[in-house]
């Protein structure tokens, strides 16, 4: 075990590094010029020989491997730069943003996983049934729904219609709710699918038939014998759901006036606010690489074959 | 001979109906099994004689529409019509399965302790601690060795042949009155199907309970079994105590089966004796015996209706051909 995540530790800060490299090469190759947007918004862009003079200020007339080494040395000590559009450090703004993206990704991860393995559980207890056809075309229509359409939806049936839930803001678990189930609808209906999948092929295996050949009832065999069969696969999935949600929050966080890392990330790319994308940017990737990581320890936690591996 | 056997199966018909295709696997099958007995069902690959066990017990995969006809008696209750929620108080309490592959028969991912002890949770009505003791006790039973640290092991940390053991604990967990153990060896190495076979024969007469043996493996049938039944294509072809068929088999198809074993005294390099042809289809019908396109000793009669298993010059051995019980009456 200490042997797993010490190996995987290193893996990913390799993966890390490469990654950083991958963020500021992205950014920095991306057209559009910062200092020109900075002069516009000092109102001084038509003073000759001002935005190279802005140019020179924020540095980007140095060699970009200097850029590069200057900008990983301070993001390592947690420091991201000042922003280019509020001048603000960038490390003052994101600790309350992460918290509000973390919110968002927590509750509908926890919301997705409790839909879909309802939906994959009432499809996989009466298989071509009522309830198994009802579970498929929800999982059809929420999988094929794009996710700004399914906000606008919920604004519009439970905060305009309705009038339940609160339709924008950050103020407590009540106006969380619509955010919440936006985000959860794709990978609640994905997730569906591989509960449903997963228990019907555990379903059909041999050691099920062992077990109805015990006596032990339907409802025993699909809990105690089918769902830790697929416990290992379903949460491989709902990591890789979970890691995606990063990017619906880009969508749905300004859908709902929510200050998370998303909506700042989308900010600073209509700003060329380097800093501000390089920092959300490495914040994501940093995401993905912990919740891969957790959900290796969980796939381990759970699966007696490949625990042996490692133990 | 007075009273009931344990299992009383009389003209057991079949009949599985997919989305596709319905077919007859059991074709109106008669046997009985007594306390303390030992049945051998021999018979190829699809000639029915798994579905037979499996069927009236509603051990059948799902998707698959199966309808019973004829009689199946366990301890003098009907099987046949009996709701599910009872059949599956009878699984597992009063009849134990043993399974082929003790490879997948295993849940893996969850330890071998649990699924041994939840069966005597479940039938014996015991607490998880008496239980676990339970497991215990049958896992020395099989002769596993180091038992409590096996129960706390995966299936994948054993051997084939020690997970057949846990399986065999398994099903002995409830205390059934009747093993039914579908081709327990023969997933199993050749020196392990020996050891296997020993202990289940053991068990059996240890704690006097009858057995099913479904296998195609004639070694295995002289070593464990009281009595025979020779499937071909869903009928029974012969029925008769062991000693008596295998030293005598009448039934045409029986003889091909056993001829077909190698000898010792059969030269090096030698062929393997077949039967030629091959088994027909379970879908397609037929009109007479099923065995008589490959038989040697086919008449006419053979194809113009079905034999019938009657009893032979020996009365103990039933045998569904004209041709033998014709050369009877001539005798």
């Amino acid at each position: 075990m200490i042997h797993f995540i010490s190996k995987r530790l290193k893996h990913s800060l390799v993966l890390l590094f490469l990654a950083s490299v991958v963020c500021f090469t992205l950014v920095v190759s991306a057209p559009g010029n910062v200092a020109v947007l900075i002069a516009e918004l000092r109102g001084a862009v038509a003073v000759p020989g001002y935005v190279a003079q802005v140019a020179e200020e924020i540095g980007l007339n140095k060699p970009l491997l200097m850029r590069y080494v200057d900008w990983l040395g301070d993001a390592v000590t947690g420091d991201f730069g000042i922003s280019y559009r509020t001048g603000q450090a960038v490390s003052a703004d994101l600790p309350q943003r992460m918290m509000v993206t973390g919110t968002l990704i927590a509750g509908s991860a926890l919301i997705a996983t409790l839909l879909s393995l309802l939906l994959g559980f009432l499809g996989a207890f009466w298989p071509y049934k009522l309830p198994d056809r009802v579970s498929r075309g929800l999982a059809l229509i929420g999988a094929s729904t794009p996710t700004f359409f399914v906000g606008a939806l919920m604004i519009y049936g439970f905060s305009v219609t309705f009038q339940l839930f609160p339709s924008f803001g950050f103020n407590g678990p009540i106006s969380w709710v619509l955010p919440w189930l936006t985000v959860a609808v794709l990978p609640a209906a994905v997730l569906s699918r591989v509960v449903r999948v997963g228990l019907e092929e555990a379903m059909t295996s041999p050691y099920v038939l062992t077990a109805k050949s015990k006596g032990l009832g339907r409802t025993a065999i699909l809990f105690r014998e089918a769902l830790p069969n697929i416990t290992p696969v379903f949460i491989n999935a709902l990591g890789t759901q979970v890691g995606l949600m990063t990017a619906t929050g880009i969508i749905v966080e300004p859908l709902f006036a929510w200050q998370g890392v998303g909506d700042y990330f989308l900010a600073g790319v209509r700003f060329r606010d380097f800093m501000v994308v390089q920092a959300c940017l490495l914040i994501f990737l940093t995401f993905f690489i912990v919740v891969n990581l957790v959900v290796d320890l969980a796939v381990l936690m759970t699966d007696p074959r490949i625990r042996r591996q490692w133990s | 001979m007075h009273d009931e056997p344990l299992l009383n199966v009389s003209n057991l018909t079949v009949d599985l109906l997919t989305a596709k295709s319905a077919i007859r696997p059991v074709d109106g099958v008669s046997y009985t099994v007594r306390q303390g007995e030992c049945l051998a069902i021999v018979g190829e690959s699809g000639s029915g004689k798994t579905v037979m066990n499996f069927a009236p017990l509603g051990l059948m995969p799902t998707g698959v529409t199966t309808s019973l006809s004829g009689s199946v008696r366990f301890g003098g209750r009907e099987l046949i019509g009996l709701p599910e929620q009872e059949v599956r108080k009878i699984r597992g309490k009063s009849i134990g399965f043993i399974f082929q592959d003790p490879m997948s028969a295993l849940n893996p991912v969850r330890r071998i302790g649990r699924q041994i002890a939840e069966m005597a949770e479940l039938h014996l009505d015991m607490t998880p601690r008496a239980a676990e003791a339970r497991a215990l006790e049958l896992v020395k039973l099989v002769g596993i060795s180091d038992p409590a640290a096996r129960l706390r092991q995966y299936p994948h940390e054993l051997s084939g042949g020690l997970r057949q053991r846990i399986v065999i604990a398994t099903a002995l967990a409830g205390e059934p009155k009747l093993l039914i153990a579908d081709e327990p060896t023969t997933a199993l190495d050749v020196t392990v199907q020996a050891q296997i076979l020993r202990l289940l024969k053991d068990l059996q007469r240890r704690l006097n309970m009858a057995m099913v043996l479904i296998t195609h493996d004639m070694g295995v049938v002289a070593g464990a079994a009281d009595n025979i039944v020779v499937m071909y294509a869903a009928r029974a072809a012969e029925r008769g105590p062991v000693d008596k068929v295998l030293v005598k088999p009448r039934h045409p198809y029986t003889r091909g089966l056993i001829n077909a074993i190698p000898k010792r005294e059969d030269p090096i390099g030698s062929q393997f004796r077949g039967l030629p042809g091959i088994p027909p289809t379970l879908g397609a019908p037929f009109k007479g015996c099923a065995f008589a396109p490959r038989c040697d000793f086919s008449v006419p009669t053979c194809t113009a209706s079905r034999p019938p298993l009657v009893p032979s010059a020996d009365g103990s051995v039933f045998v569904a051909c004209p041709v033998v019980n014709e050369g009877r009456a001539a005798a």
